[in-house]
């Protein structure tokens, strides 16, 4: 059993929260996300029953988060395993044949790499989510699928290059070669040999790519593209900006939630890659 | 030795990336289950979207508009914004947009790295004492805060409660200097902070790597002093990593830098994207994203033969690969 140190720890107990909050949120007796309270007008914290204030519209932060967490982490955990699947597939299949499978693999993840991660998912997101009337708006749940399927776009030539780096450096080793001379069939060399070996730094990166995906659609939901009515951690940072000046506090609490969330995705691939690399320094 | 073949590929790479984003933005463009000349021109009688239609090659199908988007997009015609009193040229918006965006870029830059490399170095140096690991766990917290959080931060700080610095818009530097960076420094601050913590991680890296190498014992057994070894024999060959992720993160910076740009209002190239898709410009969307992807590539290109003047070694090794 491997040892953690104190903030590993810290990084774990905060997302395990965050996912109880996610999976759980709606059973718990918070007050009503969208309901507005309108005599407690930005209240400050603790104040009035509501634990972390209310907006100028009157709405409760608290169960604001708790169900804006729902949204984010499942966002973000849905694009990051398509992303990261489809990524894989892609990079460990042209990293393992080669030739002009690679070639053009490498050429499409370039092609998409040269484009900003934002202004990707932007465009992605204003084509897919156009209707047919334009004057009727999108619902909400289209946008949400419409955002996962942007950032699994976004997200597919960074991981897949990180999974054809790491293939490449596996597919050479002798076992393989050993594995390919006992007329071991390719698809078992990659699920038996190859697959196991470069999971590791697979997950390093997408711990992450989560917190990317986290990020980006905070920064959408800024823009007005996002998940509209603050009904996700950067929904609520968009719509808190207008009590900047009065109520701050309507924008630290969904800015704290969301920093330490991606402070601790960060932390937890940063210790997947230190074991990686000191199990790769032993070999 | 200036390998001229491998250059000539290399372009011919980066050329090739160039034209499938444009043509995978172009294609995107079709997927959009409206007539792009409804959405241009709202309204317009019929004629005038036969005309446009004819006009921007939509009745040519994707192949012959996409040719004829990249001719105009070679020649410089950037295709125009459609709103109700008329049209502007994208170009005129980019000419507006670039200075402002390259301006912010360079700032960002500057400050990122002459905080990173003394940082950088200090931390090497002192690999795995206090120092060493405040600076590490300091920069790698802070560079988990996104940009936004920051800049929101700054501005209710800096901009509303002590209000020293004008937290909206754009000065250019010919209406003075001074009101010129006070504009720039918080929308340069909130997007270095994160290129810090990268650039500090990357730098102590190679450092701790180079200072293991023979010719470091060699100048240390000459008697040279610390100071000497790190700043002249060591950051040299060190910062091949540096350079190389500071050049692709200038890339980013064009067009990347969207949300920090429209909290600030900044309005540089990354707005112009924003304002496209959200006006639904799409053209203008297509050649700005190409104008963006070149900068990309432009960068990529100086990268490689930046890193062959930094480190002579790596010109006939990247050859060989």
């Amino acid at each position: 059993m491997r040892k953690f140190t104190k903030p590993t720890w810290l990084a774990i107990s905060w997302l395990s929260l965050m996912m109880f909050f996610a999976i759980f949120g709606w059973a718990l007796p918070f007050k009503s996300w969208n309901f507005v309270y309108e005599d407690d007008l930005e209240v400050g914290l603790f104040s009035n029953g509501h634990i972390l204030g209310t907006d100028s519209n009157g709405y409760d932060l608290l169960s604001s988060i708790v169900a804006g967490t729902r949204m984010s982490i499942f966002i973000a955990i849905a694009a990051v395993g398509l992303g990261g699947l489809i990524g894989s597939v892609l990079g460990i299949t042209a990293a393992y044949v080669r030739g002009k499978v690679d070639t053009v693999m490498v050429t499409i993840f370039n092609v998409g790499l040269s484009v900003p991660n934002l202004v990707l998912a932007l465009a992605l997101v204003s084509v897919l989510a156009t209707n047919v009337d334009i004057n009727q708006a999108v619902p909400t749940w289209r946008r949400v699928m419409v955002l996962i399927m942007s950032l699994t776009i976004v997200l597919i030539p960074i991981l897949g290059r990180i999974a054809r780096g790491a293939t490449l450096s596996w597919a050479g080793r002798e076992f393989v070669t050993a594995a390919r001379s006992m007329g071991m069939r390719d698809r078992k060399i990659i699920t038996k040999h190859i697959v196991p070996n470069v999971l590791p730094a697979l997950i390093a990166v997408a711990f992450l790519a989560v917190g990317v995906v986290i990020i980006a659609e905070a920064s959408l939901s800024i823009l007005g593209v996002g998940i509209p009515d603050g009904a996700s951690w950067g929904g609520m940072i968009a719509r808190g900006r207008n009590d900047l000046e009065y109520a701050p506090h309507v924008l630290y609490v969904p800015i704290f939630f969301l920093a330490l969330t991606v402070i601790s995705t960060n932390h937890l691939g940063d210790v997947v890659r230190a074991q990686l690399d000191s199990r790769e320094a032993k070999v | 030795m200036f390998k001229f073949g491998f250059w000539l590929q290399r372009v011919a790479q980066l050329l090739i990336v160039l034209l499938l984003v444009t043509f995978g933005v172009s294609m995107l463009l079709r997927l959009i289950p409206v007539d792009l000349a409804t959405i241009l021109l709202p309204v317009a009688s019929e004629e005038e979207r036969v005309m446009l239609r004819a006009e921007l090659g939509f009745d040519k199908g994707p192949i012959g508009y996409y040719l004829q988007w990249l001719g105009n997009f070679v020649q410089g015609d950037f295709g125009k914004i459609y709103f109700s009193g008329g049209t502007e040229n994208v170009s005129d918006h980019l000419k507006q947009a670039m200075p402002r965006s390259l301006l912010l870029m360079v700032y960002t830059q500057v400050l990122a790295l002459a905080i990173a490399i003394p940082l950088g170095v200090l931390s090497a140096y002192r690999a795995g004492r206090r120092s060493d690991k405040v600076i590490s766990n300091t920069l790698f917290t802070l560079s988990s805060i996104p940009n936004f959080a920051i800049a929101l931060l700054l501005i209710i700080f800096i901009g509303v409660k002590f209000a020293w610095l004008p937290t909206l818009g754009y000065v250019p530097i010919a209406e003075g200097y001074w009101e010129h960076l006070k504009h720039m420094i918080m929308p340069v601050i909130s997007l270095s902070v994160g290129l810090i913590a990268t650039y500090t991680r990357l730098l102590r890296a190679d450092m701790i790597a180079a200072l293991r190498e023979d010719y470091v014992t060699m100048a240390a057994s000459k008697g040279l002093s610390d100071q000497r070894i790190l700043w002249r024999h060591v950051l040299r060959p060190s910062s091949v990593t540096l350079m190389t992720s500071a050049a692709l993160s200038m890339g980013g910076l064009i067009g990347g830098a969207i949300v920090i740009e429209s909290i600030f209002a900044t309005y540089g190239v990354g707005f112009e994207v924003f304002a496209a898709i959200a006006g639904r410009q799409y053209i203008a969307m297509q050649s700005t994203v190409a104008v963006i992807a070149l900068f990309y590539v432009f960068f990529n290109l100086v990268v490689d033969i930046g890193t062959g003047f930094v480190d002579p070694r790596t010109r006939d090794r990247r050859v060989n690969a």
